[in-house]
């Protein structure tokens, strides 16, 4: 049996006639000899009425202060999954083809405990294979599976996978069922090298490899979920990125020794970034070390998102969320710590806040008060060069930064590893950021 | 782990400092030295070479009269955590744990599949003792 994943993401079943566009790319694959298994994600984007976030705010709406249980989250958001999948199986059923819709649970599909990011623990598809060989078309909802409570319970418990949850249901179905190939189907062609509304002419990658398309998705760029890649990498599925509308052949995502040679992949951006750079100059190593803990402890058990965490004798800095940012604020600005024989004030900006001095009025009397101020750099966006084999040429750095420079565009901080190099930039400038990194790459011309 | 680098701390450069910088840059450049994890530093920038390139790096960045410290044996600590994105906090928990093994980090920067920290060879043994920990916490 050929088995292959279709997964067909929102824009894809938004509407009745990308529905039976989307079916008939499942009917085709058949006629072609494949055993199509379907995954779908929720009908439509942002505002659309079944879509992920439309469910969320129903209840968010109630009252916006009180926070929805993720277990009771998660089985709301799953109903968009649900519907979708049953519509899109009568979609099959109206052109001829015999079509079952499956939960994730009922797919097979066990994940750990954790509402609104469960991990995938195991699959097993007994009840999809047994679809196959009757020969009907499973679709299968994408984003959830089950969570059964060691100790027992009442039942499985329904989970969400978290963002990108339909593309990691894709791989991992792919990988249960052996599939010989998965193809995400989405409203582009393709992985681009850029975001198009950046760079309109930015042409589509014909292959990539899945650390390269992981790490553009990583840092930025709405493609596969690193996750999915992840997957398809560790079982060695072929991946591809196709879109629904179009003929294009699409983007096949291949292991790393299939597609080598140096070369530059992309330009991505991750937007709306807040930098705190804190002052620790004035502490001694031991008080340095043991403040710089106690910030990051904190963004941990809060659960921070950092960027571009950086780290020297003078200080430390990183980038987070501009939503997450008011809760950094929260949280640091006017923090006592008291370390080894000294106790240290944060402030964050430098204006100190009614809170740091209301803390400074605490203190007084308390002994020596060390305030430590972090700069805060609103409105930054992290712009990054994806590259294979790309990131050790000699006066790379030297030539990205010069042609920054040139361009009046100032960079904040800089960060790289063996597949990228990032720079972080005002956020006005990051479009002409991305556009002159593409071009400097010579980008364009891969089309 | 991956050991055998130098680090390469640039100071004390003239204002305009992302002109120097650049300058410096041009010059490793031209040299045919290929450097990783660039860092600014409001004066300069820090980064590191292989080992092998330690002398010439500094006779590529004297005849421009930039003051530069060279400190060898550096090593890369690889911390590999799939979909580091997708578990908020996860980067900071890491570096948390890291700074309470005592190791002194030097650079940290992060892929989609791993946190890359650069640390002295002496600071190796105790951060990768607190790093097992904490992956086997997580298994």
């Amino acid at each position: 049996m050929r088995v292959k994943v279709m997964k067909f993401g929102g824009t894809s079943v938004a509407t009745p006639e990308a529905r039976m566009i989307s079916a008939l790319r499942a009917v085709s694959a058949k006629e072609q000899g494949f055993s199509p298994v379907v995954v779908v994600s929720a009908i439509g984007r942002t505002g659309a009425p079944y879509a992920t976030d439309t469910l969320i705010n129903m209840l968010r709406d109630i009252d916006p202060n009180v926070t929805p249980e993720p277990r009771e989250l998660d089985m709301l958001i799953a109903c968009g999954e649900i519907t979708s999948a049953v519509i899109f199986a009568h979609t099959l059923k109206t052109l001829g083809h015999p079509a079952q819709a499956f939960r994730g649970g009922q797919a097979g599909i066990r994940t750990d405990g954790v509402y609104g990011n469960a991990r995938i623990m195991s699959i097993l598809p007994v009840s999809l294979q047994r679809s196959l060989d009757s020969g009907m078309i499973p679709v299968v909802c994408g984003f959830q599976g089950v969570f059964v409570p060691p100790q027992g319970g009442p039942g499985a418990e329904l989970t969400t996978l978290g963002r990108g949850g339909s593309d990691t249901t894709a791989s991992a179905l792919g990988a249960a069922l052996n599939a010989e190939a998965v193809e995400i189907f989405t409203d582009v062609d393709g992985v681009k090298t850029a975001d198009p509304d950046y760079v309109p002419q930015a042409p589509t990658l014909r292959k990539v490899t899945y650390d390269e398309v992981a790490e553009i998705a990583h840092l930025g760029a709405k493609v596969v979920h690193p996750r999915a890649a992840e997957i398809a990498m560790h079982y060695n599925i072929p991946l591809w990125v196709k879109n629904t509308f179009t003929d294009d052949e699409g983007t096949e995502i291949v292991p790393r020794e299939s597609f080598p040679g140096r070369r530059a992949t992309g330009v991505t951006h991750t937007g709306k970034l807040v930098h705190l750079q804190f002052d620790l100059s004035p502490c001694g190593d031991a008080e340095r070390e043991a403040l710089e803990g106690r910030i990051f402890g904190t963004m941990a058990r809060f659960g921070v998102n950092l960027f571009m965490v950086n780290v020297s004798p003078s200080g430390t800095g990183f980038a987070v969320p501009r939503s997450q940012y008011p809760a950094v604020e929260d949280l640091l600005d006017g923090l006592v710590a008291p370390v080894c024989s000294s106790t240290y004030l944060l402030q964050i900006g430098q204006n100190a806040s009614k809170e740091v001095e209301t803390q400074a009025a605490v203190l007084e009397g308390a002994g020596k008060v060390q305030r430590v101020v972090a700069a805060v750099t609103e409105g930054c966006t992290m712009v990054s060069l994806i590259g294979h084999e790309y990131m050790r040429q000699a006066g790379l750095f030297a030539g990205l930064l010069s042609t920054l420079f040139e361009a009046q565009i100032s960079v904040l901080q800089t960060s790289d590893s063996d597949l990228s190099l990032s720079v972080l930039v005002p956020e006005a400038d990051a479009n002409r950021a991305v556009r002159l990194i593409h071009d400097r790459c010579g980008l364009s011309e891969l089309a | 782990m991956r050991r055998g680098f130098t680090q390469v701390h640039v100071s004390h450069l003239p204002e305009p400092v992302m002109s120097a910088r650049l300058q410096s840059l041009h010059a490793v450049g031209e040299a045919g030295i290929s450097i990783d994890f660039l860092k600014m530093t409001p004066s300069g920038m820090s980064f590191l070479v292989a080992d092998s390139q330690s002398d010439p790096v500094e006779s590529a960045l004297k005849p421009i009269g930039v003051r530069c410290t060279v400190r060898p044996a550096r090593c890369v600590v690889e911390v590999h955590a799939v979909n580091i994105r997708d578990e908020e906090g996860m980067i900071a928990r890491i570096v948390a744990i890291a700074i309470q093994s005592g190791a002194r980090l030097e650079h940290i920067c992060d892929m989609h599949d791993r946190l890359l920290i650069v640390v002295q060879e002496q600071d190796l043994e105790p951060l990768h003792q607190e790093l097992l920990k904490l992956a086997e916490a997580a298994k």
